[in-house]
């Protein structure tokens, strides 16, 4: 039990665990983890399905609004979601089982950079500043680099899914395929729903709760 | 006789709330009683009934004064898991309770929970079932079956864990009225068979106040009125000015009364106010 | 009809007798087979068999024409990608140059290699979502001792993706009543109604989780503590006995699989330069 908050709190408040109260992991961490792996199945499938470059790796990836904004607000369950709803969609849209399983570190990466930078850096989850926005892009981008290489680089030419060659547009296709659907999607709903989610008691403030 | 619950001076305010959920309540159930609480929207019903099963301040944050007590211990000082073995709650909204992927995992999950072994968790399906009506669905997804029956099952599953205390958070709002009365005719089995203390909270009087032995009216995040049902109702001004309409036949004699027509009791339910009406005519 | 993961099997199927772990050892040893295996022929000869299991199985043939796009997209991106985008090799054998581009030998022997170990693959992966219900998995999970919480979680979690998709559904119908209606609109439109998707979406998520922990706790379900602790009866796998048969199915996934290493690594079989698919189609191009 805590007393009330302040009705305007700043984003590093937003983090902060304030002296005297009691946070603990539950059953509604359990619960939210396995409504983000059903939500980002049905969103992911979506992309996966609509906008297909082959493998799991689409154009516009829907999905990656869920791994981010999920792993930002929950911390490591959505860390945990945003890495393992991904092989549930791939596989309904025809990803081989172990590529499906190969992509694990690629989507749990790109879930954990956006989470961390919010927490190191103390950022606002409504994205009240300009740093707030810069930074949130910023770690969309390198995630998605990174994430984009070892998926391809990794994944794709360790099963010699594709040439040596090829491996550059794959890289841009994960890469933009990621960024561009992020950037239409993520700020929006940080925007519009951390207000909501950051009063509720889902809200993780460290990595677990 | 032993109180199942006992409530002293209880107040509760979630975070980032100005007022009070509920102020200043004083509660006492005995054990074996059938209650039913009514009162209009945003009474503070369902806050009781959470602070009751340790939902609250489990689950939620906010302030709390004052005492909660189940079974005479506090409900903080139970450990994770305790107090839900000895209260059972059914919610109001049967599809969020379906957790499971067929009716028999959602009625086995509790008991599972609770550590039964195979042959107790077999007699007690059985049982449950037979009480439910729930035999044929068994294998049955959630989304194969109707908000009527997700409600029974809610139920169902709650009674196979056998709690000594049981709460149903207007279990029959989402419902049509034939479901409804059949979760009632559970209710009056467990009244009459088992020696469960129910608490009820409701809408539908027509159904409730045949069952209930004590009736509670919460109205502003405090309880108004308390009393046996039949004297409650004696009390139709207050329930007509705190937005509650008690039971048609009652309401038609307190009418009757306000219009100089009629002098008595008010009956609680429809045989009975056609009995007293016959009585009236002969 | 029952329900599994992809589609709909027959009450009665053959499928069912089988215990749910073999069919999760299907899918976990037979996806592995086409990574050790070059010559397409084998590859093939895997695809018939699974199709012929799948038709014993009286799964809905039909399923399969969802994946013929992806059988044809995926055909295509690895042919461009070993080809088109495969650059310049002057140690392979050029068999034609078209509009600039070079079309050799070795790249087009090894696209096909490539595209015959994976539609095997995912036809492991269909047949597997084409005879599994939810439950099945579940008990293959429980079978092999997956902690309770993970096989909760995954249940939970196809449970949550089906409220979705009626969420969505709803949602998108009280837009349309709206009037915020896509058909023929424009791609930015497209977009805007995604994002005006997926905010309630995440909301109604968002609100189901605390009634869904509600339900939980009240259930007596504990993640943490002493509760967390108590040995759970596992009451759905007194549905699930192993036969003679299901040791025999495990025994020559197995076996094929260990014989498969053998051959492969001891013999040298199954490579790319013994298929008389490739021979044949070497013959042809040359």
């Amino acid at each position: 039990m805590t007393e009330g908050m302040k009705s305007e709190i700043t984003g590093k408040e937003i983090w902060t665990v304030e002296e005297g109260e009691k946070r603990s992991i539950g059953v509604i961490h359990i619960v939210l983890t396995a409504l983000l792996i059903g939500i980002g199945f049905v969103v992911g499938a979506f992309g996966s399905i609509s906008f297909p470059l082959g493998f799991g790796v689409n154009f516009f990836w829907t999905g990656i609004v869920v791994q981010q904004v999920g792993a930002i607000w929950f911390g490591a369950w959505g860390v945990i979601a945003g890495a393992i709803f991904p092989f549930f969609s791939n596989a309904i849209a025809g990803t081989p089982f172990y590529v499906s399983i190969a992509y694990l570190p690629a989507n749990a990466l790109q879930a954990f950079l956006p989470a961390w930078v919010f927490r190191k850096f103390k950022l606002d989850p409504r994205l009240k500043s300009g740093k707030d926005y810069l930074y949130l892009f910023l770690a969309m981008i390198v995630s998605s680099i990174l994430g984009a290489m070892w998926s391809v680089l990794v994944v794709l030419r360790g099963f010699d899914l594709l040439t040596t060659d090829s491996v550059p547009l794959f890289i841009w296709g994960w890469f933009g395929g990621n960024v561009v659907a992020g950037v239409v999607f993520n700020f929006i709903m940080l925007k519009v729903l951390s207000p909501v989610v950051i009063k509720t008691t889902a809200f993780v403030k460290k990595w677990w709760a | 006789m032993t109180s199942v619950i006992e409530i002293k001076d209880y107040t509760w305010r979630y975070l980032h709330t100005e007022s009070p959920a509920l102020n200043s309540i004083n509660l006492t159930i005995e054990e074996g009683s059938f209650v039913g609480i009514i009162g209009p929207n945003g009474a503070g019903k369902t806050t009781l009934a959470y602070s009751v099963d340790g939902l609250i301040p489990g689950q939620y944050n906010g302030i709390k004064k004052g005492t909660v007590k189940i079974f005479g211990k506090e409900v903080e000082s139970y450990k994770k898991g305790e107090l839900q073995q000895v209260v059972g709650v059914v919610f109001s909204d049967p599809e969020a309770q379906f957790t499971a992927m067929t009716v028999e995992d959602e009625l086995v999950f509790g008991m599972e929970n609770i550590g039964l072994t195979i042959p107790e968790i077999r007699e007690r399906l059985e049982w449950v079932t037979e009480l439910t009506g729930l035999s044929d669905l068994l294998l049955k997804p959630p989304y194969e079956i109707s908000g009527g029956q997700k409600q029974r099952v809610a139920l169902a599953a709650v009674l196979a864990m056998k709690p000594k205390l049981l709460i149903l958070d207007e279990p029959t709002s989402m419902l049509d009225p034939v479901s409804r009365k059949k979760i009632f005719e559970v209710l009056k089995i467990l009244k009459t068979e088992e020696d469960n203390t129910i608490v009820v909270i409701e809408h539908s009087l027509e159904n409730l106040v045949p069952l209930a032995d004590q009736m509670i009216l919460m109205a502003d995040s405090e309880i108004i009125l308390q009393d046996r049902t039949k004297d409650f109702f004696k009390e139709s001004g207050l329930l007509l000015e705190k937005g509650v309409y008690p039971p048609g036949a009652l309401h038609f004699f307190h009418e009757l009364s306000n219009q100089g027509l009629y002098r008595g009791e008010y009956p609680l339910t429809v045989e009975q106010g056609k009995d007293l009406l016959r009585q009236l005519i002969q | 009809m029952n329900k599994t993961l992809l589609g709909y099997v027959p009450d009665e199927s053959p499928i069912y007798a089988v215990h749910p772990f073999v069919k999760l050892f299907f899918l976990l040893i037979v996806s592995l087979f086409p990574m050790f295996v070059t010559a397409p022929d084998w590859n093939i000869g895997l695809m018939v068999v699974i199709i012929i299991f799948m038709w014993i199985s009286r799964v809905n043939m039909s399923t399969l024409k969802i994946y013929i796009p992806v059988a044809i997209s995926m055909g295509t991106i690895i042919f461009l990608s070993y080809t088109v985008m495969g650059g310049t090799h002057p140690e392979f054998e050029l068999l034609a140059r078209v509009a600039g581009v070079n079309f050799y030998w070795e790249r087009i022997r090894d696209a096909l290699v490539v595209y015959f170990r994976v539609l095997p693959m995912i036809f492991t992966m269909v047949f597997f979502l084409s005879t599994s219900r939810e439950r099945d998995v579940i008990v293959a999970m429980r079978s092999i001792k997956v902690p309770f919480v993970v096989t909760y979680v995954f249940a939970m979690s196809l449970r949550s993706a089906g409220m979705v998709l009626e969420d969505f559904h709803i949602v998108r119908q009280a837009e349309q009543a709206r009037g915020f209606d896509p058909a023929g609109k424009s791609l930015p439109y497209k977009i805007r109604q995604y994002v005006m998707y997926m905010i309630p979406l995440f909301a109604l998520s968002l609100r189901r989780s605390e009634e869904f922990t509600n339900a939980l706790v009240a259930r007596g379900y504990a993640f943490t503590g002493e509760i967390s602790k108590v040995k759970r009866a596992d009451y759905i796998l007194t549905h699930y006995s192993y036969k003679y048969f299901d040791y025999i199915f495990i025994a020559i996934i197995g076996l094929a699989f260990v014989a498969l290493l053998v051959f492969r690594y001891g013999f040298g079989y199954f490579q790319v330069d013994q298929s008389w698919l490739i021979g044949l189609l070497r013959e042809a191009v040359s």
